[in-house]
Order: structure tokens, then sequence, then C-alpha cells
């Protein structure tokens, strides 16, 4: 494996992981009194929250086991 | 020697970092080069010190490393005048020899103008390796006169950083100022002063953006810098939090429908108040970082510029920087002394303050030491240059403390190990309070006349997305941990300088904190309690002779001695003005003592088996000497023509201040023990002159460590005070060793902390201040724990469901900010600290201890 194909697999998982949550929420939701705005301005926040805080994760994990 | 490998050291200036975690992307950035093996940041000195192969990493590489990830490397910069150069392959040859050396980032060589500007660090290739580099291909090289520049880089980064800092507080504030003024246009009596078209949101779209996209921009760029590369930091806390109010604002302004809260929830002052209090912060601190390491920039300035040097029999002006080792120079009242030195004609006196911390002028006359940087006072004298540029006194003890405050102390580990993996908690406790918000609390608890707290706004067109964001974006801005960032290396650098100042050099954090939490403190008894060199303490006169005759006999037998006892009492005699003549005859007599004739008279001086086997009755005497023995004197008895003249006591004297420092560490409830090679009699005698309770005596100099062990071994954190040179293992040995009296030569020492006077005083005044250092750290982290686990609940909306009030943005980023700010105050007060025992001028004024003078009997 080599630097690029670590840092396309860490992207894979972060931005997959971040795009279940927003899936989640959106599921989530589907059976509330929510509007469109609230449901995809919400999801769209998750989604971002979540990348952020699993990219500092994935991000060494993928690396170090590349190193390895 | 390291895995084979030959490791160098090297400092690194680091511009553009403002928290605990760009400390910890700066240090991965630079652990990623290889060939670097290890890298150290301190957040408040702005430097790097790193660990790294030269044949495997370059100053380039590591530079690039650190750029990219949105800091820069501080590098100086020197000027070249290069001769010899005829055509353009001249400069190519000159760039690629010395743009390959392992310390150079850039170098562009002008043909035109003869010049070479190289960026360099000095700590990895020094100037005079980029000369050689060039005079190595058959080109000269000189330097032109920008020495002063690499003194003064850091203070230009300082000030630079400052700056910039301030044009975005003049941009963010005044345009600031006019959003707010427009956003608040329809309450209160502001209608009545301000147009209505101030309100329009169109406008204040117009004049918040350039803040957020101005001003605001580099918390943008920097958290994108770091984030693609996996770090998160502050500058995600701020982007996150500007970005998601102005999105808001943006998104009520030119879709009002769309559901985040309409027209009357465009938070414009929410993203530019907020892009200003963080910009206020960053400046506030960027001068007062500043001012804690005032000390070293006070030491810099003291570094000479010119000195006056006789060549060739001619007093010529040239740079301090350029005298060389055994040059002569003269120094006239007033001056500043350029180099260290040897006094060779001349007599004046010098205030040394500034380098050793004491109040009174000392006296300098032909064979006496000279410190460059400091200041002759009264007369005119010549010395000759002993120690010159980066060796001298001065430049040993900038680097020093530099040095220290480039490490860290291991209560600033852990504090920057929370710090490190707080931004990611942030953001999940952001989410989490979102979706708790979100799902639970929006429908449980809002209430549409509810405010923001110190707003007018009321939160009635707020939807459950808008609200949930809002809170959420609060949680991110107030619970920023700067402050828990700043709280340890600031106060580091506040009480190494503050121990600079008084003549005391901790060499590295931890020591600081190691000083504040002693518990023992072993004194070396020979050359640290007392003065190391034997004098004549009494004489006792027998039968017809007098005092004077006893000591003047004694010196004259004793006067071709070299043993230490035998040179105490020829000096003795000397003070007394008994000038002792030669003798006709000497003969040593080892183990026992000296024979000699003079004036006809057989002199006998030594122990009391001499005179047993002598036959000489010293019997009645007997009383006398065992009382002096146990005094810790060595008694040694004259014999004149067979007959007994008399006693000469010779000890080594106490220093003025050993029995007040003892005094002084009992009274802080340390726990004080000597350590020496002496018998235990001498020993406890010693001991019980300067109130020491706990005597190791009989130790050889190989098992002093191994007394030390022992005492840690009861759970003590202990000090070995003692000489830097012979005392070297148990120096190491001790959590915290102190060498003494070192005087100029500081690169020779070992020991934690080093202490350029021989005074013991100062042993109390270096406890003083690691206490004090460790009192302001722990204040520091007091006040950055309280104020995020206080605030964090309150910006979650922990209050809204009893109060109906939210913390606003705005309000988050002021609390934030204050939180930095008041750390970094409260590190500022050591600035005017005085350790106790210096707070009534010098050690003298603390009423010394009376010493025994010697006496006659």
């Amino acid at each position: 494996m080599n630097i690029r194909s670590a840092r396309f697999i860490s992207a894979l998982i972060y931005l997959g992981t971040a795009l279940l949550a927003a899936a989640l929420f959106l599921v989530a939701t589907s059976g509330g009194d929510y509007d469109w705005v609230a449901r995809a301005g919400g999801a769209g926040w998750v989604f971002m929250l979540t990348t952020i805080v699993l990219m500092p994760v994935v991000i060494p994990l993928v690396k170090r086991k590349y190193n390895r | 020697m390291t895995d084979g490998k030959d490791f160098k050291k090297a400092t690194l200036s680091i511009g553009g970092m403002t928290c605990a975690s760009c400390v910890a992307h700066v240090e991965d950035a630079l652990k990623g080069v290889r060939g670097v093996k290890g890298a150290v940041v301190n957040l408040a000195t702005g430097k790097a010190s790193v660990d790294f192969d030269p044949s495997q990493a370059s100053l380039s590489v590591m530079k690039k490393a650190v750029d990219e990830i949105g800091y820069e490397v501080v590098l100086s910069t020197a000027s070249l005048r290069v001769t010899g150069m005829t055509c353009a392959s001249c400069v190519e040859n000159i760039q690629k020899a010395v743009g390959d050396l392992p310390g150079v980032a850039k170098v562009v060589v002008n043909l035109a103008a003869g010049t070479a500007r190289v960026e360099y660090e000095p700590a990895i290739t020094p100037l005079s390796e980029i000369k050689k580099a060039i005079q190595a291909l058959g080109y000269g090289a000189e330097e032109r006169a920008e020495g002063q520049e690499a003194l003064d880089r850091e203070k230009e980064a300082r000030q630079r950083e400052i700056k910039r800092q301030r044009t975005n507080l003049i941009i963010s504030w005044s345009i600031g100022f006019l959003v707010v003024l427009g956003t608040f246009q329809p309450y209160w009596f502001l209608p009545s002063i301000i147009p209505a078209w101030m309100n329009n949101k169109v406008f204040l779209f117009f004049l918040t953006t350039p803040i957020v996209f101005g001003p605001g921009r580099q918390f943008f760029t920097n958290s994108w810098n770091g984030l693609k590369r996996g770090l998160t930091d502050m500058n995600l806390l701020y982007a996150t939090g500007i970005g998601a109010a102005y999105f808001i604002a943006v998104i009520n302004t030119f879709w009002p429908d769309a559901g985040f809260g309409g027209r009357e929830a465009t938070f414009y002052e929410a993203a530019a108040l907020l892009t200003a209090f963080i910009i206020l912060g960053r400046y506030l601190e960027a001068i007062t970082r500043g001012r804690t390491s005032e000390a070293i920039r006070r030491l810099m300035k003291l570094q000479p510029k010119k000195a006056r040097v006789l060549r060739d029999g001619q007093e010529v002006e040239i740079p301090a920087e350029e005298v060389q080792i055994d040059d002569v120079l003269l120094v006239r009242p007033g001056e500043a002394i350029p180099v260290d030195g040897l006094v060779l004609e001349g007599y004046s006196a010098v205030d040394q303050s500034m380098i050793t911390g004491e109040s009174m002028p000392v006296e300098k006359k032909a064979g006496d030491e000279v410190i460059g940087g400091t200041i002759n006072k009264t007369g005119a004298f010549r010395f000759k240059a002993t120690r010159v540029g980066k060796d001298t006194a001065l430049s040993q003890i900038i680097k020093l403390v530099e040095d220290a405050q480039t490490t860290k102390a291991p209560i600033q580990k852990l504090a920057d190990k929370v710090a490190g993996h707080f931004i990611l908690g942030v953001h999940a406790l952001a989410l989490i309070v979102f979706l708790f918000w979100f799902f639970v609390g929006y429908g449980l608890w809002f209430v549409p006349e509810s405010r923001l707290i110190l707003t007018p706004y009321v939160l009635a067109g707020m939807g459950v997305f808008g609200f949930a964001l809002l809170t959420s974006v609060t949680v991110l801005i107030i619970s920023c941990p700067c402050a828990v960032g700043l709280a340890t290396p600031s106060a580091i650098m506040a009480g190494s300088g503050k121990g600079a100042e008084h003549g005391i050099l901790f060499k590295e954090a931890e020591a600081i904190e190691n000083t504040a939490k002693l518990k023992a403190v072993i004194f070396d008894k020979t050359g640290t309690l007392t003065k190391g060199e034997p004098s004549v303490t009494d004489v006792m006169a027998l039968g017809s002779f007098s005092q004077d005759e006893v000591l003047h006999m004694a010196a004259v037998a004793e006067k071709n001695s070299e043993h230490p006892l035998g040179e105490a009492i020829v000096r003795g005699a000397r003070q007394r003005g008994l000038e002792p003549q030669d003798a006709e005859s000497f003969n040593a007599i080892p183990g026992h003592g000296v024979e000699a004739t003079s004036n006809g008279h057989t002199i006998l001086l030594g122990n009391r088996k001499l005179m047993a086997e002598r036959n000489i009755g010293m019997d009645g005497q007997m009383p006398e000497a065992e009382r002096l023995e146990r005094e810790g004197k060595t008694a040694m008895f004259v014999a004149v023509d067979g007959k007994p003249a008399g006693i000469v006591a010779v000890a080594d004297t106490l220093k003025e201040t050993s029995a007040l420092a003892v005094k002084e560490l009992h009274r802080m409830g340390i726990q004080v023990a000597m350590i020496t090679g002496d018998n235990r009699r001498t020993a406890e005698a010693i001991a019980r002159q300067v109130g020491i309770d706990r005597v190791l005596a009989e130790v050889l100099p190989a098992d002093k460590a191994n007394e030390v062990r022992k005492l840690q071994a009861e759970g003590l954190k202990v000090a070995m005070v003692g000489d830097g040179i012979n005392d070297a293992p148990a120096l190491a040995q001790a959590d915290v060793g102190i060498a003494i009296g070192s005087g100029t030569d500081i690169a020779k020492e070992t020991g934690h902390v080093i202490l350029i006077k021989d005074d013991l005083m100062d042993v109390i005044a270096a406890l003083q201040i690691g206490r004090q250092t460790l009192r302001l750290i722990k204040q520091n982290l007091f006040w950055a724990f309280s104020y995020n686990t206080l605030s964090i609940p309150i910006g979650a909306g922990l209050l809204y469901p009893f109060f109906a009030q939210m913390v606003s943005p705005e309000l988050a980023a002021l609390l934030m900010a204050t939180s930095s700010i008041s750390v970094t105050l409260n590190t500022l007060r050591m600035r005017s600290y005085i350790p106790q025992v210096r707070r009534h001028g010098q050690t003298g004024a603390l009423a010394p201890a009376v010493m025994r003078e010697p006496s006659v009997n």
C-alpha cells in the first residue's frame, strides 16, 4: 500500500461513516414533524461534525497500518 | 551517538502557533520528517527542539513540513559580501554548495552586487561554516554588518505577528461595530440615532463578508491545512463557529423562508463579533506572551555591540563579535565590557548584577576575571579576551535559558495531552448537543419568547434546526482550550527568566518543577558549606612564648611545605604581618609533621604522635587540643628546642551564609543533610555550627551518588548541592542537582540548576522561584480547566430549561478570549516577583549568620 492509497482508504472510511451517520439522521427524522430544511441541514451538520471527529482518528490509524 | 548515527540537536523558531494542538501538529510534522528522531515544541517560546540525523534530514525539508501545516520556521538571514565571482556559473556553484548545507533553507547569490543572501538556522549550520563553504570554492566571503539582525529575529517575528493581528483587529472591530449598530438598529433608543437602512440584511451581508473572509480567513486556511492531514486544532473550532453563524445569516438573508429562522434571525453580528473577539484574544496574547520572555531579551540586549581593541599599539574600535581570543581590550568608566577576559592592568568596580544578581559592584584588579555584558563603573582598565562569541558567559546563559524554555515540565506534558484530545472531544460533544436539542430539548423546553443572553434577540422565529445548530456552535466556541495550552509554558518561561535575573539557571523545565517539590537538600561540605580553603582559627601560646612567636615559628617551619595545612599557617602568619624567613634546614616527616631549624633553634610542628616520639610533654595541653578537634579543627603542636611552645589550630571555615541558608531551609520544611569524606567528628562539628542534624560522613566521592539514592528511597525528592565537576555523579543522581559557584564557565557545569554566584542563599532563591512558578502553573491550570468545566455545560444549554436564556456565539467568544487573557495576565505577575530571600536587597540584609572569626587565644 502506498501513501496515496492510504489516504484514499482513510477518506473512504471517514467519509463513508459520516455519510452513514447523516443517512441515519435522515431516517430518524423521517417519522417526525420536521421540514425538509431541518432534515437536510441537520444531516449536513451531522455529516460535517462526524467527518471532523473521524478524520484525526482514522488517518493516523490507516497511516500506522501502512507504515507497518 | 545514538543507534550508530550522529544526531544533532537544533532549536527552531516556529511562527504562527496559537494553541496546544498547534504544538502537537508541529511536533508530529517534524517527527514525520525522515531522519528526525524527536521534536519537542514549546508554545510560549515558539521554539521547537529537534533531534535529527543531518545526513538524512535537512532544514529545508523540516521547514517544508512545518510550512505545509500552516506554520512557519523563523530563520536567520545573513548577507555576505562575496568576492571573486566572474560569471553565472560562479553563482550556480555557490548556490549549490551553500544550498546543500544541512542548516541552509535558501540562498540567493547576486553576481552584479557581489552578495549572497542566506536564510539559515545557526544552531544547525553556523555562519562560519557557510563562509567556509564559499571560501573552499575559491571565493572570498565576509559578513556584511548585520550581526545584530540574528539577535533580534525573534523580536521581529513577534512584532510581525502583533502587527498582523493589530491590522486584523482594526478591520474586524471597526466594521464589526457598524454591523452591531445595524443589527440592533430597531431596538432600544437606537432608531432615533441610526438610520433604518443600516438594518438592511443585504447591507449587513456586505459589511460582514469582508470580516469573515479578511481577518477571519486565517482560521479557515489554517484549519483546512491541518484537516487535510488529519489534524484538528483551535482554528477548526473558530472556523466551524464563524462559518456556521455566517451560513445561517446568509441563508436567512437571501432565502428567508428556508426555515432557519427568517430575516429576524440573521446572526451577522455573531459572525462579525466572533471573529473580532477571537482576534482580540490573539492580539492580546501575542503582546503578553512577548512580555513573559522579557528576561531573555534583556539578557540579549546586554551584549555590547562595540569593543575598543589594541591592534599594533593603536586603539581601534571594532564590532564586539570580531574580538578574538587574546586580544587586549580597553574599557573606560561607564562602558560595557565587550567579552569575557582577565584584567591585565588598572583598577575598577564592575556592576555584575545583570549576570550574577549581585547588587554591589565588584572590585577588579590585575588577574581578576571580567564578564562580557557587565558594566564598568569607576576606573579604566585593560584586559585580555579569554572567551568570545558564543563561548562568553552571557551567550552561554542565553542559550541555557532558551534551551530550558524549549523543554517541557511533566505537568505540561499532561496538560498538552489533555488539550490535544480536547478539540476532538469538543466536536463530538457539539454533535451530541446538536442531536439532543434537535430530538429532545427543543420539543421539551423551547420557549418562543426566550432570548440570547445580553442581546435583544427573541428566538421566536427559530426552528428546531436553527436552535440546535446555534447551541452546537456555541459549544464549539466556548470550549476552546487555549488557556490550558498556555497555562504551563508561559509560567515556565517567566520562572526561568526570573531565575536568570538572579544568577540561577534552570537547565530544563523539569528542574523548575522538581525544585518546587524538593523535600530534602544535601550539601557537599568542602567548598560548598565551607570555603574549601583551610585557615588558622586558634593560636595557643605556652610558657614564655607569645601567640605571634608561636605562629611565626610554625610558619617558618612550614614555609617550604606544599601541604594545605602548612600553606594555611604561612598565610595566617602573613595576615598578621608576620613574614616567615626561610628555614636553614627543613625536613618533612610524612604523616607526622615537619622539623626545621632557624636562627639556631629547632622547630618541631606536628601531631601528638610526633611530640610523643620526641618525648615532648604535651599532656597538659591535651584537653585543649581535644576541644579544638571537637570543633572540627586540626590541632598542631609546636615545640621549640625540645620544649612545648603552643598549639596552632587550622580549619576550613564556613561560608558567611551557610548557617542562614540551612536555617531558611528548615523554616521552609526541608530536611537538610551534609555529605563529606571527612571523619565523623570533624563532620559533626561543622554540621553543628550550621545547624545540620543529618550527617553523611566518611563517604568516598564515588559513593556520594549512593547516599543520594538512599535518601530518594525514603520517598524524598532530593537536591544535591555541590561542586559541578567533582560531585557530578551525585548531582546527576539527585532529583535536582544544583551546581554552585560555577562562575562564568557555565558550559562545563553538570547538574540541573546552575548557580553563578558562590552564595548558598541562591539555593533558597531557586527553591522560592521554583515554588512560585509551580504555584503559577497550578493557578493557571485551575483557571483554565475551571473555565472549561463551567462554560461547556452553560454553552450546551444547561440553563435554558430553567431560565430560557442561551449563550450567544459572540458571548462565547468573549468568554473564551477572557480565559486565555486571564491566564497570561496571571503569569505576568511573575515579572514583579522577587524571591523572599532577596526582598530586602542582598543576602546581607537578612542578617547573615555570625561567623567564627579566627580567634587568637
